[in-house]
């Protein structure tokens, strides 16, 4: 019964949706602003990757929103594991053999400094501080997983995430301050292509970048440090 | 033929949706339906990837010098689905930690059974 | 002047300031939402004269629109902002007293976020960072439905999240359609080159977009989730949940049909759909035991009433909407503050167990039953404006439907008294259950302080309609003429 009326429903939103379709055809340029942002982009924000120019240049307030949204789902799983008290008997848990152990000790830095590196040059390759920092939660989940025992120090997690929402903030107002919008990109655009250049635009990635990473980790730490 | 050639990518975003909202209408476990979320999350970004494609684009990064401006695909999509990524995953982790509190509580993940509030 | 992005960025700096604060003091952190909110309610305020006139165009980044994401201030977006800041502030009072324990930061931090996402979501002009400050709103709601952890909070708090995700999907694959078919994601600029509504390839995502923010809105058939909802989360939150968010979702819903869209052909719809939501919240309500279950059916009817007054479409209509909206949030707010309350003296939240509560509680029950005359539409009092506004535009409609829409909303009116003095019956005239002397108990200083600082907004707006008036007014033609919105963020 529940099938026949989900199968029913699904229908008539496909017959709707391929019949507004029609009118989007395929490989066909339909962007206004988009040819701006490909044509303008480079002369009025300084980043060669266009995409970070809109992400953290032209609609940069919709980034400031995004890291709220995974700061809030952070926030909501710590306030929903503080009070859980797993009733469950304590799992043997055998540790990792000495082959994995290395290998992890091994791959953690190297792992780390591939997300950096994808995290500063954000204005310059694909990439930026999102993917950078949920490279570096992998390197930490990676640690959690194969050596067994070691923890992340909470405090300084915190701080760390604390800090970097506060850094993209106090950039946004500096840019108030100064006499113009929020988030105004009050520092010269440089040299395009080369490291430091775009202006605030590489600061604003370090930011996010040290927050997401650090908010990935705590989401791993309370996963898994809870559940045991 | 042809209709299926050019409308391949719709075709392939939609699956995605529509299996994704059937698994959310239909299924009773609870990790399912999670599962399902992750699915019709997917097929949307696609969705929204595919509108942005220009024929024969390519990747809106000026890397070499003299690389022509109308050769390029959209990327405003792309911003959009950069956020959206986020907060799937945000509300993914909020789905999983909430299914292991539920669990914690009642035993089982069957949610036709978790009904203790009703009318 | 004031900048308005302020609106958003103080609150915001402020959550993401509470976990430093946190490890130096915890004895402050019950004061940051209050000052947050304080200072909002100040330059929202400020900025009201101002917006009645003009409404004040601010671009994010230097960025002119359709570029840049853009904030647009407008009669109706600052009168929300000032409804939020002004709730928001008041119920953070009532949660100095209410919220002990080891994660308090957490709900501080989590209480800001969500005030901050409603607060976004009714001053932008972007539909993409609508959808955005949207989803903060929706995932901080989640988290604190969940937050006292029992067994209740969390099953509702899994419903809720489920058909919410739905429709934040069903949002974004509207948004999908319409930069596909626009090019464009600022809303004036799609508002300007909309010319009919139906062409299938505009038809389609306003269904999407009115589904998936009436999902929150809880219209008739999705608002499966709210009675769970908002009888299970902490009664502050119940209050929040209750006053704004579904205020907001209402808000979302009337901008995208009435600005985006000018669609006039839905109305219809929307009409039905409001007189049918309006009739089975009232009749739930009537039958329930579980008082804030009671009041969650309660707002499920009091939002079908927004909508249907909304959707008549003309300048009384959506006054009488915009006035229902602010007695709803004052009124409903009031009654789940006094109900936590109450229910957290007798240890139950069957109406039978608050008997003697008359005495025991004096003022939290006098403050019950203000809330409760006000909702109902008496006369000294907010609700009353508002309802006779919406009865008397729906009475000079000349056709027919309307006048079985009157008997309905006529019907539900008596429905709805009949369950609110079932209560204050209850309170004031029942024997005791329990102790055979009824000491009195007063509550707290802080809760109190809300709880009558509410009482008296409600009087005082309630003799002087006037001093709001103005203001709905102005966002009522705001909504009405779209062609302004649209002149006045591009040129």
């Amino acid at each position: 019964m529940r099938k026949l009326i989900g199968i029913i429903l699904l229908t008539i939103i496909a017959a709707g949706i391929s019949l507004s379709l029609k009118e989007i055809p395929f490989g066909i340029p339909k962007t206004i602003i988009g040819n701006h942002f490909i044509n303008k982009g480079i002369e009025e924000t300084g980043a060669i990757n266009i995409v970070t120019s809109v992400v953290v240049g032209y609609r940069s307030f919709d980034t400031l929103g995004e890291i709220t949204v995974l700061f809030t789902a952070a926030i909501g799983l710590g306030a929903l594991f503080s009070l859980y008290k797993n009733k469950k008997t304590v799992i043997y848990k055998e540790p990792a053999s000495l082959i994995v152990y290395t290998g992890c000790r091994f791959l953690f830095p190297i792992i780390v400094l591939t997300g950096i590196y994808i995290i500063i040059h954000g204005h310059l390759t694909p990439g930026g501080g999102f993917q950078g920092g949920a490279i570096i939660a992998s390197a930490f989940l990676l640690m959690y997983l194969g050596c067994t025992g070691k923890r992340i120090n909470y405090k300084l997690s915190t701080i760390a995430e604390a800090v970097g929402g506060l850094t993209f903030i106090t950039l946004g107002i500096v840019g108030l301050i100064t006499g113009k919008d929020f988030l105004f990109n009050f520092i010269s655009k440089g040299e395009p292509a080369s490291l430091m250049s775009a202006g605030i635009i590489p600061l604003i990635y370090m930011a996010i970048g040290l927050k997401v990473g650090s908010e990935l980790t705590g989401i791993i730490d309370n996963l898994i440090e809870k559940s045991q | 033929m042809n209709f299926l050639s050019e409308n391949i990518y719709y075709i392939g975003a939609f699956s995605l949706i529509f299996i994704g909202l059937y698994i959310l209408l239909v299924k009773k476990n609870l990790i399912k339906v999670i599962i399902g979320f992750s699915i019709l999350d997917t097929g949307i970004y696609l969705f929204l990837i595919t509108i942005g494609y220009i024929a024969d684009g390519t990747a809106p990064i000026f890397s070499k010098s003299g690389l022509k401006a109308d050769r390029m695909v959209d990327p405003v999509p792309q911003a959009l689905v950069l956020t959206a990524i986020v907060i799937g995953v945000a509300v993914l982790a909020l789905a999983v930690s909430l299914a292991v509190r539920l669990y914690g509580h009642y035993g089982t993940l069957n949610l036709r059974k978790i009904k203790e509030q009703r009318w | 002047m004031v900048n308005p992005v302020l609106l958003i960025v103080i609150p915001l700096s402020l959550a993401f300031l509470i976990p430093i604060f946190a490890f130096i003091s915890k004895k402050i952190l019950k004061f940051i939402p209050f000052v947050a909110f304080l200072f909002n309610l100040t330059i929202s305020l400020k900025l009201l004269p101002r917006v009645l006139e003009q409404p004040v165009l601010t671009t994010i980044g230097g960025f002119a629109p359709p570029f840049g994401i853009n904030i647009v201030a407008g009669p109706l977006g600052i009168l929300f902002a000032t409804l939020i800041a002004l709730v928001g502030s008041l119920v953070s009072i009532y949660a100095f007293n209410y919220i002990k324990g080891k994660a308090q930061e957490k709900y501080h931090i989590l209480y800001l976020l969500l005030l901050t996402g409603a607060t976004g979501v009714v001053l932008t002009g972007d539909i993409f960072n609508l959808f955005v400050f949207f989803e903060i709103l929706c995932i901080s709601s989640y988290s604190l439905v969940a937050f006292f952890g029992d067994k209740a909070g969390i099953e509702s708090a899994v419903k809720y999240l489920i058909q919410g995700t739905l429709g934040s999907s069903l949002i974004l694959i509207g948004i999908g359609l319409l930069y596909g078919r626009f090019g464009t994601l600022n809303m004036a600029d799609i508002a300007g080159n909309i010319h009919s509504v139906h062409s299938m390839s505009v038809f389609v995502p306003m269904v999407f977009l009115i589904t998936g923010f009436g999902i929150e809105a809880a219209i008739f058939p999705l608002n499966a989730w709210l009675p769970d909802a908002h009888s299970s989360a902490p009664s502050s939150i119940s209050a929040i949940l209750s006053g704004i968010a579904i205020e907001v979702g209402l808000y979302a819903m009337v901008r995208i049909v009435f600005t985006l869209f000018g669609a006039s052909s839905i109305l219809t719809f929307l009409l039905i759909l409001g007189a049918l939501t309006l009739l089975i919240g009232e009749l739930c309500a009537f039958s329930q035991e579980n008082i804030k279950r009671m009041l969650a059916y309660s707002s499920i009817g009091q939002t079908g009433l927004i909508l249907f007054a909304i959707s008549m479409g003309s300048l009384s209509g959506i006054t009488g909407g915009l006035f229902q909206v602010v007695s709803h949030t004052l009124g409903k707010a009031l009654l789940f503050l006094a109900a936590g309350y109450m229910i957290h003296r007798s240890g139950s939240m069957n109406i039978s167990s608050f008997g003697g509560m008359g005495k025991k509680m004096p003022y939290t029950s006098f403050a019950f039953s203000i809330g409760a005359f006000s909702l109902v539409g008496l006369p000294p009092f907010i609700g009353f404006p508002g309802k006779f506004m919406i009865i008397k535009e729906a009475l000079s409609m000349q056709e027919a439907m309307f006048t079985i829409l009157i008997v309905l909303i006529l019907l539900a009116t008596i429905i709805e008294a009949a369950y609110f003095f079932k209560v204050i019956q209850v309170i004031y005239f029942k024997g005791e259950s329990g102790s055979p002397v009824p000491e009195k108990e007063i509550a707290p200083a802080g809760i109190l302080l809300s709880i009558f600082i509410f009482v008296a907004l409600i009087v005082v707006m309630g003799v002087y309609p006037g001093l709001i008036t103005d203001a709905l007014n102005a966002s009522a033609s705001e909504l009405l003429h779209r062609v302004d919105y649209i002149k006045s963020v591009l040129p």
